[in-house]
């Protein structure tokens, strides 16, 4: 078990900030936003990590957090700027705010190092460190994930207008998920750029976009479980087959776009779907006594529209009648 | 004068693209990510065939035109309309055919960038580019047949959309798509025509633009899809008058940067350009008003 750990150590922390990139967008998703800033706020978060080790001597820690912290008000300012955007426009314009970051990226001279970036950034992060910031962010959106709060973030995403007249603040909610997703773009960008040592205006690509997009719909957009599993996918299938390494893109682009058509919510979905089934086949067979394939709502109807004596003394065989002759 | 010509020919190329994906886009509503792919696939597809032996202007334009409507038409019918038969509404549709968009766009690039190892790729023609000089400006020959391909398909399918019988039946679907089916308009096969027209101008472009670069690398097509949606929303949704215009605009601003030593600032233009249209005139410039709430 500790040898598995250590050798493959960097596969699991790949898989940790590959989680947290997807998380950024996820994050919009959840509230109904389409928005593709997380990924600018990679960068933005990756750069002023590079350059607050390699330039203003900072330690680990506060090079991440700056770079998070500017990733998150950079992302809300953009959201207060284009919020009322909607749908393909929002995402376009998210897409075109990410790449006009790398175009900064390359023009700023001495600070970021033009097109070939910055070097020598490494940082002093362990994979205790990345699981331990990885967990704190899965918990705080689990929580957002339960509950009342759950529930309206649910009404915001599938039914504005019901939102607001229920006196959700669709436009709050949807302004907090931009900060959010730059916070948790910001700390993927800083955590994946101070573990490589490097980042260069490539990375902060059109490619990303493609990446963070395929973990979530692949794995399912409903929860972070889905995008554990799309990250999960993602690291590690490359790993176990080879073939999968040799095709990687086509392979990828054809799992998304069977997710696209097939399964909109992704591979989540479909485990929920399935343990719903198991679980009302198993309350079905709970009342299987009766009859396997009577629904056990209708029977319970029946048994109350039985005078109270019959119904306790025959409650197996008479309410299957009655409800035969009902339909 | 020479940047004028340089402006005018960028913007041709970028209208027999940004044509393509307005038309979609502006009236069957499909936002086709994967035209860029379909773009660079057109050309590579060519480039496969030259390998073998050179081949005349025509053909080679030929073959990437049919490749790219093959390529669309087949998106259209495989992704596209198993998710709008599959979507509640037309938000949720939008998002997953952008989506499904992207994963097609993946699978020709993959292709592209394993069998040229990420190279730049040219079409072997037997073309010879002949340079005229005219005094004012040089003109070449290549330059003339991408500027007459682009206007001269420009204006024609402004034409077309705006005269002829299927040019109403589409802009009738890019109103009201229910109204327009109880007007006994059969929308399956003129969204099947709609993108095979635009897979072929995409093709068109594909090829034209190789040729007159003498290469392109693979990754060509992702740059001008958001250069295309940014001509599309300057515009304006549903108007192709507007794509015209948009894409000679973004070409005339384009030169002028470069014109002005600020090369490294090219691609900034366009993605400013879709921010400050978006928040200062959503329509676009010549683009009907969208209403939808929330």
């Amino acid at each position: 078990m500790i040898d598995w750990y250590n050798s493959n150590s960097v596969l699991l922390q790949t898989t940790l900030t590959t989680l947290l990139l997807a998380l950024s967008i996820q994050v919009s998703m959840r509230v109904g936003v389409f928005s593709f800033a997380g990924i600018g706020a990679f960068g933005i978060g990756g750069y002023l990590a590079a350059i607050g080790m390699t330039k203003w001597q900072l330690e680990t820690i506060p090079a991440i957090a700056i770079g998070a912290l500017a990733g998150a008000v950079v992302v809300f300012l953009l959201g207060l700027l284009i919020g009322k955007l909607t749908g393909l426009y929002l995402g376009m314009a998210t897409i075109a705010f990410t790449l006009i970051v790398a175009v900064l990226a390359i023009n700023g001279g001495e600070l970021t190092g033009g097109a070939s970036g910055i070097f020598g950034a490494l940082g002093d992060i362990t994979l205790e460190g990345v699981a331990l910031v990885v967990l704190v962010v899965v918990a705080l959106l689990t929580f957002t994930e339960l509950g009342s709060l759950g529930r309206q973030l649910d009404t915001v995403r599938e039914d504005p207008e019901l939102a607001n007249s229920l006196g959700i603040s669709v436009t709050r909610y949807r302004r907090i998920s931009f900060a959010v997703s730059g916070l948790i773009g910001g700390l993927a960008g800083g955590i994946t750029t101070l573990t490589r040592s490097t980042i260069t205006p490539e990375e902060v690509n059109f490619h990303l976009v493609v990446l963070a997009l395929t973990v979530i719909v692949v794995g399912g957009s409903g929860s972070w479980v889905g995008a554990l599993i799309g990250s999960i996918i993602f690291v590690w299938l490359p790993t176990w087959l080879d073939f999968v390494s040799e095709w990687e893109e086509l392979i990828y682009g054809v799992l998304v776009t069977l997710a696209a058509i097939f399964l909109p919510k992704g591979i989540l979905g479909v485990i929920r779907d399935l343990i719903h089934r198991w679980q009302s086949s198993r309350a079905k067979k709970a009342a299987g006594v009766i009859g396997p394939d009577q629904d056990p709502h209708s029977i319970s109807i029946a048994e109350t529209a039985l005078p109270a004596g019959v119904g306790g003394r025959t409650p197996n065989r008479r309410p299957a009648s009655t409800t035969k002759e009902e339909s | 004068m020479q940047d004028v010509l340089n402006a005018a020919q960028l913007g041709s190329v970028y209208l027999l693209f940004a044509l393509g994906m307005a038309l979609a886009w502006g009236t069957i509503g499909i936002l086709n990510f994967a035209h860029g792919a379909t773009f660079m696939f057109s050309a590579f597809v060519a480039h496969l065939v030259s390998q073998a032996f050179a081949l005349p202007l025509p053909l080679a334009l030929l073959i990437s035109v049919l490749t790219g409507a093959l390529i669309s038409v087949a998106t259209q019918v495989f992704a596209f309309q198993p998710i709008i038969h599959r979507s509640r509404n037309i938000t949720t549709a939008e998002t997953r055919i952008l989506i499904g968009g992207i994963g097609v766009a993946s699978i020709p690039l993959a292709i592209a960038q394993r069998m040229t190892h990420s190279a730049p790729f040219g079409i072997n023609t037997t073309y010879q580019d002949v340079v005229w000089d005219l005094g004012l400006f040089r003109l070449s020959s290549t330059s003339l047949i991408v500027l007459i391909a682009g206007i001269g398909l420009g204006l024609g399918i402004i034409f077309w959309l705006r005269r002829s019988k299927q040019g109403l039946a589409l802009r009738a679907i890019g109103v009201d798509s229910e109204t327009a089916a109880g007007m006994g308009i059969n929308q399956f096969f003129l969204s099947i025509g709609t993108m095979a027209v635009a897979g072929g101008l995409a093709g068109l472009a594909g090829a034209l633009l190789t040729i007159q670069l003498r290469a392109i690398a693979p990754e060509t097509g992702d740059q001008l899809i958001i250069k295309a949606f940014a001509i599309i929303v300057l515009g304006g949704l549903g108007s192709m008058t507007g794509a015209f215009i948009g894409s000679f605009i973004l070409a005339t601003v384009e030169t002028l940067v470069l014109k002005a030593n600020l090369g490294s600032w090219v691609d900034a233009v366009s993605f400013g350009l879709i921010f400050i249209v978006l928040l200062l005139r959503p329509q676009g410039i010549l683009g009907r008003k969208e209403v939808r709430r929330t």
